[in-house]
């Protein structure tokens, strides 16, 4: 006698007649994919010399681009050193001729000559923007009438502004810590010179 | 092909799905995803072993999937465990096959499960429990409850009027 589990286990039953026909569909559906994929399959070829295409003119347009703009590169350096071969000797020389006006101007004027220079006069060249004052290696240093202003008020013969009189003493004695070497367009080195300018005088 | 197939195996697949689905619109269903998924992979069919017990595997294999999100096994603790009764089984030899169906129907989603598993297609409990995401003593004590159950069920049947069931 045949026990219950193979009993169970062959239990047979006849199924519906639609389900081979949902079957057969959902197949078909299955049969298109597959061969669309197969379609894909066959193309591969295709899409990879279109891309290899597109990447091939995408890297001579890129190439192209980067030689011209190395070419104009090389010529805008070129000619930059050009010009600047040709204007460095002008700029430096109108530059020491300013710095000479002025000391000039420094040297005879009674009113400034604490300052390093000033040259109230020769800055309605700038447009009354900046003052050019001369550094300590005398190179023209161009500032603002308000920092000018500020080393007025640094000196101790024009005392009516005391709080930038010690916030000024405050900073050099910060710079004069410092181990950092002075930059010629430091204001306080500015002011520093002019103190030592004053005191050998 | 396909459809010759489908006209020799499809009434076993079918009890199949009867059997872990324990109704008509589950058993469709199961029974058109098993078929999808034997045609579509026909080609990883490598010889080892009969063509029906592959097919069948996928078919219980369907209905583990299918059936896994719908039960939830709890695990149960050693104690709980050991206080079931084990049931000899034997004593369903003498039903016939629709009835042994209509028992096993009868069993909850979960005990039918790993009922059809172990007793059935011969799954250990490891397996079972790797295969349900539970513990081989869950799988243990699932068993043996639905042992329980169908011996109930057994002799309520015994019980009818007309029923040539006696030997319980």
């Amino acid at each position: 006698m045949q026990n219950f589990k193979d009993k169970l286990y062959n239990h047979e039953a006849e199924p519906p007649s639609e389900i081979w026909q949902n079957i057969t569909a959902e197949l078909d559906g299955g049969i298109n994919k597959i061969a669309s994929v197969k379609d894909f399959r066959r193309k591969p070829d295709l899409v990879f010399y279109g891309l290899t295409a597109a990447a091939s003119f995408i890297f001579i347009f890129i190439a192209s681009i980067f030689f011209d703009l190395s070419k104009t590169d090389v010529s805008t350096v070129s000619n930059s050193l050009h010009q600047s071969q040709n204007l460095l000797p002008k700029q430096v020389q109108d530059s020491l001729n300013l710095n000479n006006k002025i000391l000039k101007e420094i040297i005879n004027s009674t009113k400034d000559k604490n300052l390093l220079a000033l040259n109230y006069e020769k800055s309605s060249r700038y447009g009354k923007k900046y003052l050019t004052i001369a550094g300590p290696e005398c190179q023209p240093v161009k500032i603002s009438p308000k920092v000018a202003t500020l080393i007025e008020s640094a000196d101790n013969e024009y005392p009516p502004k005391p709080i930038w009189n010690k916030k000024i003493e405050k900073w050099k004695q910060i710079m004069l810590g410092s181990t950092l070497s002075p930059i010629s367009t430091n204001l306080l080195d500015i002011v520093q010179a002019s103190s030592s300018i004053d005191n050998n005088e | 092909m396909q459809e010759l197939l489908y006209k020799k195996f499809s009434a076993k697949m079918y009890g199949v799905c009867l059997r872990y689905s324990g109704n008509v619109d589950d058993a469709n269903d199961l029974l058109q995803e098993g078929f999808i998924k034997v045609f579509k992979n026909l080609s990883k069919f490598r010889g080892e072993g009969s063509f029906e017990g592959w097919m069948r595997r996928i078919f219980v294999n369907t209905s583990i999937e299918y059936f896994r999100k719908k039960i939830k096994l709890y695990n149960v603790s050693e104690v709980q465990e050991n206080m079931i009764e084990d049931v000899n089984l034997n004593i369903f030899d003498t039903l016939a096959e629709k009835d042994l169906i209509i028992l096993v129907n009868e069993l909850s989603p979960g005990y039918k499960m790993v009922f059809n598993m172990h007793v059935i297609e011969g799954y250990s409990h490891k397996e079972i429990a790797d295969m349900l995401g539970i513990t081989e003593g869950t799988s243990k004590s699932q068993l043996a409850r639905a042992k329980g159950v169908l011996k109930k069920s057994l002799e309520k049947m015994s019980k009818k009027p007309g029923s040539n069931i006696t030997n319980i």
